[in-house]
């Protein structure tokens, strides 16, 4: 038994670091930049003269808290022509764009110098001073200057975002259109002559066969996966020591503003699983003492038929029927109290007084799911069960139905609870979402539900993992459970 | 009775098996007046008349492309105007004959005399052709009801057929594909039996990595590009990566022959069993319902990466099922036979064993797509992953739920997913007991 469950912990390592693995790949795909959505959460947006002060300062503290200046994995996997420094480069779009010049061509140095070049004209770009223009030449106006100076500079900024070829000659020819056309730019011209060697660089010294070769490049334990699985040491806790990283929607740590949901989310699963057993046990006892009568089959139908009955369908059958002021105003449509009569200094039983009205739907349709998946899995086990000689025996030897029946098979037949009790730790982490979200539930499913809808993927990839994780303890604990509960099982 | 025995056959004894189940017999015929909605649904829902005669010329607009444009002449050869199909009124055009589709409306045309959740049976209003708001002709009306926008329920349901019907199929189509090939090489190879030169398994898996370098390293750019013209395109191109990861492996496999001498001679086995229990174990820990919320929260929204997402992760019960058809069968008789003519283990899992192990597989196909069919409707009742231009029985459902005066919006949809996931359930459990009496529950 002790080696078994050696075993079957060691086997479970791996398994968790697959799902991190898993759940840290989904994440680092997440369309747009972290920086830019945390940034725009604290409220640093503002205009382009703005950002490159102050909070271009804050945005790069932030890449750095985050660890996004760090490549991604302890190794990767590129071809010959890409560079081991890419990394380095801060801008998400920039970065996928160099990457794309580089497959293109397969020369890094020339793309490294092209990129160089575009950063200066920037610059470059940045210092034009339209007042000081329109101070020395009278005949501009501000508007006009102002309206040249950021096409030049929008035609930059997509430079550095674009590989097709078709579109960067097009800006190109863009820009000397604009620069030709306009005297007061001309402190521009050396630094974008500059460019347009650079980018002719690229293809006329093209290494393409670079591209074809693969090749793997290590970085060691500095890497955004060991970050933000296990930390730092420092200001990052990693994944492991509880840290799951920050919220985008309000800059918030996530482990501060779970726990509390969790708790609704849990109890919510605990009652109605409870719930499900209270109603299941019965009527499979009941279907193994009168099995084939007309009771029974009728019983199995009807469980058949709520089997296939979505829950959503449902829920909204039920709020159509019980919360809707055209039929029976029974019981409030949402939330789990009244913001305007609820006081948080109210004893327990008051509290639960006040709520109960607000969960007798959602805790129908929640016990509603694992009712008829339960009560059909109880009904066969125990039809099965009491088909089996030892029952046969106990009949045989003089045992009255009642004591066989409930002695004898019922014990037998609960081993399947184990197996159901153990899912409803990771339904406590990811929620039912759809019926919290019907009821507006304010527990995990809903959490869940806002972070896809506001894109905030720190939160759903903490959800993702945890509920992984959770699972996986949830088998591991029902396993060793089955052997010491049932001694027929042993795990040789 | 001589004759039942000389000609028995499995599939006519399974199929007299099923017929004894009469609810499960009229789910399949359910389910078969439900393929020919879904085939025919832009004939039988569409606001373009299948016929009509307009100035004398004879038109057929529901046949027609959508984008289609006529320039109409009348009778004496004279201009009288352009129409294009898809944002004409027909219903303002004088016809002089006209035959409409069974309900004339198509899903997402909106009829802003009946916008705020026409009811049923309640008063609803229309706009005759000379331009006058009567009550609306028996003919037009809207007979379950509309949304807040206008958009007739009942096309929006026979559409949605469609939709639920293709989740299915697609996403059945790959898992499945996926689980009985894993799940047949796992079943029959076990952890012992696949046996090669060790040079040869090394540089097997090193061609897989060659492969997935030149298929998808490679190829990155190419299949973005594909999958941002369109699916279709992107589906191709995948087609593509697969074909060249499968060719560069094979090419490494032909390498490894002129090198098999001494140690990299020796035989060695591929624990082919483990790997794929392992990812079955993998998936299955994860919940499937979160596992699909996140991935479709990074990628795109389309109704199809819905479908090829719930595929992906949906092979599980296959692959599980056919691994354990494939343990039973492998020691019997006539496998073992196949095996000792010296047929190919390719030919005997596909041509001999496989056949043999279906049932239980066809069953969970069928278990499955009602699950399929389940967790879309799921997802479009929440708005995730599916786009919201899209009619689904979910997406109405969910609009009924935000207006609880609106019943109609409630009741048929759900009823609708109800009844489709009902059907395949009933005839899942009917050939299961068909086809496999030991599994009857």
């Amino acid at each position: 038994m002790f080696r078994y469950a050696l075993k079957r912990i060691l086997t479970f390592i791996p398994m968790l670091i697959a799902i991190s693995l898993l759940s840290f790949v989904i994440s680092i795909n997440a369309p747009g930049d972290p920086v830019e959505r945390l940034s725009k959460a604290a409220g640093n947006e503002g205009s382009a003269e703005q950002q490159s002060g102050a909070s271009k300062k804050i945005k790069q503290e932030l890449r750095k808290k985050l660890g996004l200046d760090l490549p991604i994995f302890y190794l990767s996997i590129t071809d010959l022509a890409s560079s081991d420094t890419l990394y380095k480069v801060q801008d998400k779009y920039h970065k996928e764009n160099l990457e794309a010049l580089t497959h293109q061509s397969g020369n890094w140095e020339a793309v490294s110098n092209y990129y160089h070049s575009l950063v200066s004209l920037q610059k470059a770009h940045q210092k034009v001073d339209a007042k000081a223009i329109v101070a020395k030449d009278s005949t501009l106006s501000l508007n006009l200057v102002n309206e040249i100076n950021n096409q030049f500079g929008f035609e930059i900024g997509s430079l550095l975002e674009t590989s097709d070829k078709e579109i960067v000659a097009l800006k190109f020819e863009k820009m000397n259109s604009l620069l030709t056309g306009n005297a007061f730019l001309n402190k521009l011209e050396v630094p974008l002559t500059n460019v347009t060697n650079a980018r002719d660089n690229i293809f006329s010294n093209a290494t393409k066969w670079k591209t074809y070769i693969p090749a793997i490049s290590w970085y060691g334990g500095k890497n955004q996966y060991h970050l933000w699985l296990v930390g730092n040491g420092k200001e990052r806790k990693g994944l492991l020591r509880g840290d799951f990283g920050i919220s985008y929607i309000d800059s918030q740590p996530i482990q501060s503003k779970i726990w509390q949901k969790v708790g609704i989310s849990f109890s919510l699963s605990l009652i109605s699983i409870f719930l499900a057993y209270l109603i299941s046990i019965p009527i499979g006892i009941y279907s193994a003492y009168k099995k084939d009568s007309v009771a029974d089959k009728g019983m199995s139908l009807v469980l058949f038929v709520l089997y296939s009955m979505p829950s959503f369908f449902v829920a909204t059958l039920l709020l159509l029927q019980f919360a809707n002021p055209d039929n029976l105003s029974w019981f409030p449509v949402s939330g789990i109290q009244d913001p305007t009569i609820f006081d948080p200094n109210w004893s327990l039983w008051m509290k639960l007084k006040h709520r109960m009205p607000f969960l007798v739907l959602p805790i129908i349709t929640y016990t509603y799911g694992s009712f008829a998946f339960l009560s059909r899995i109880m009904r066969v086990g125990m039809i099965d069960i009491v088909s089996q000689d030892y029952i046969r025996t106990a009949r045989a030897k003089g045992l009255g139905e009642g004591k066989v029946i409930l002695k004898h098979a019922l014990r037998n037949s609960l081993l399947p609870v184990i197996t159901v009790f153990a899912s409803i730790f990771p339904m406590a982490i990811g929620g039912s979402i759809i019926i919290e979200v019907i009821f507006s539930i304010p527990g995990m499913g809903v959490e869940v539900y806002n972070a896809i809808l506001n894109y905030d993927y720190p939160m759903i990839i903490t959800v993702f993992t945890l509920s992984g994780f959770l699972t996986m303890v949830g088998y591991l604990v029902a396993d060793l459970l089955y052997a010491v509960v049932d001694p027929r099982i042993s795990y040789k | 009775m001589q004759n039942t025995n000389e000609n028995f056959s499995f599939k006519k004894y399974a199929w007299a098996q099923f017929k004894k189940n009469k609810i499960a017999l009229v789910s399949l015929y359910l389910l078969l007046v439900l393929v020919i909605i879904a085939v025919f649904a832009p004939y039988i829902a569409n606001d373009r008349p299948l016929y009509a005669e307009y100035e004398g010329n004879t038109l057929y607009p529901a046949f027609a492309s959508e984008t289609r444009t006529d320039s109409i002449y009348n009778a004496e050869g004279a201009f009288v105007q352009v129409l294009q199909y898809d944002i004409t009124d027909w219903r303002q055009l004088e016809l002089t004959s006209v035959v409409w589709a069974p309900i004339p409306y198509s899903p997402g045309s909106m009829d802003r005399y009946n916008r705020d959740y026409a009811a049923p049976s309640g008063e609803q209003r229309f706009k005759n052709s000379d331009g006058e708001i009567i009550n609306i002709p028996s003919k037009f009306r809207h007979k379950l009801g509309t949304d807040g926008i206008g958009r007739d329920l009942a096309s929006g349901l026979i559409h949605g057929t469609r939709i639920s019907l293709m989740v299915g199929l697609v996403s059945m189509g790959i898992a499945s594909l996926i689980g009985i090939i894993l799940g047949a090489l796992a079943g029959f190879f076990g952890d012992t039996k696949l046996k090669m030169p060790r040079i040869k398994y090394w540089l097997t898996l090193f061609g897989v990595f060659m492969g997935f370098f030149y298929g998808f390293g490679q190829r990155k750019y190419v299949l973005s590009q594909a999958f941002s013209e369109s699916i279709g395109d992107g589906m191709m191109a995948m087609l593509v990566s697969i074909g060249v990861v499968i060719g560069i492996t094979i090419l490494f496999r032909i390498l490894s022959k002129p090198l098999q001498f001494g140690k990299l001679k020796e035989e060695v086995n591929v624990p082919i069993d483990t790997f794929v229990s392992r990812g079955i174990e993998l998936l299955n820990s994860i919940p499937r319902l979160l596992l699909i919320i996140t991935i479709t929260a990074v990628v795109e929204r389309s109704i199809w990466i819905v479908m090829i997402i719930i595929g992906v992760t949906g092979w599980t019960r296959i692959a599980r099922f056919t691994r354990a058809e494939f343990l039973r069968i492998r020691s019997l008789e006539f496998v073992q036979a196949a095996e000792s003519l010296g047929f190919s283990s390719a030919r005997t899992i596909f041509k001999h064993a496989l056949p043999n192990a279906l049932a239980p597989v066809f069953v969970s196909i069928a278990f499955g797509i009602a699950s399929a069919i389940l967790i879309e409707s799921g997802l479009s009742f929440l708005g995730i992953g599916v786009p919201d231009d899209i009619v689904t029985w979910g997406s109405l459902l969910n609009l009924g739920r935000q207006n609880l005066e609106a019943w109609w919006l409630i009741i048929y949809p759900g009823m609708a997913i109800f009844i489709t996931i009902t059907i395949y359930n009933m005839i899942a459990e009917a050939s299961r007991d068909a086809l496999d009496p030991r599994l009857k529950s």
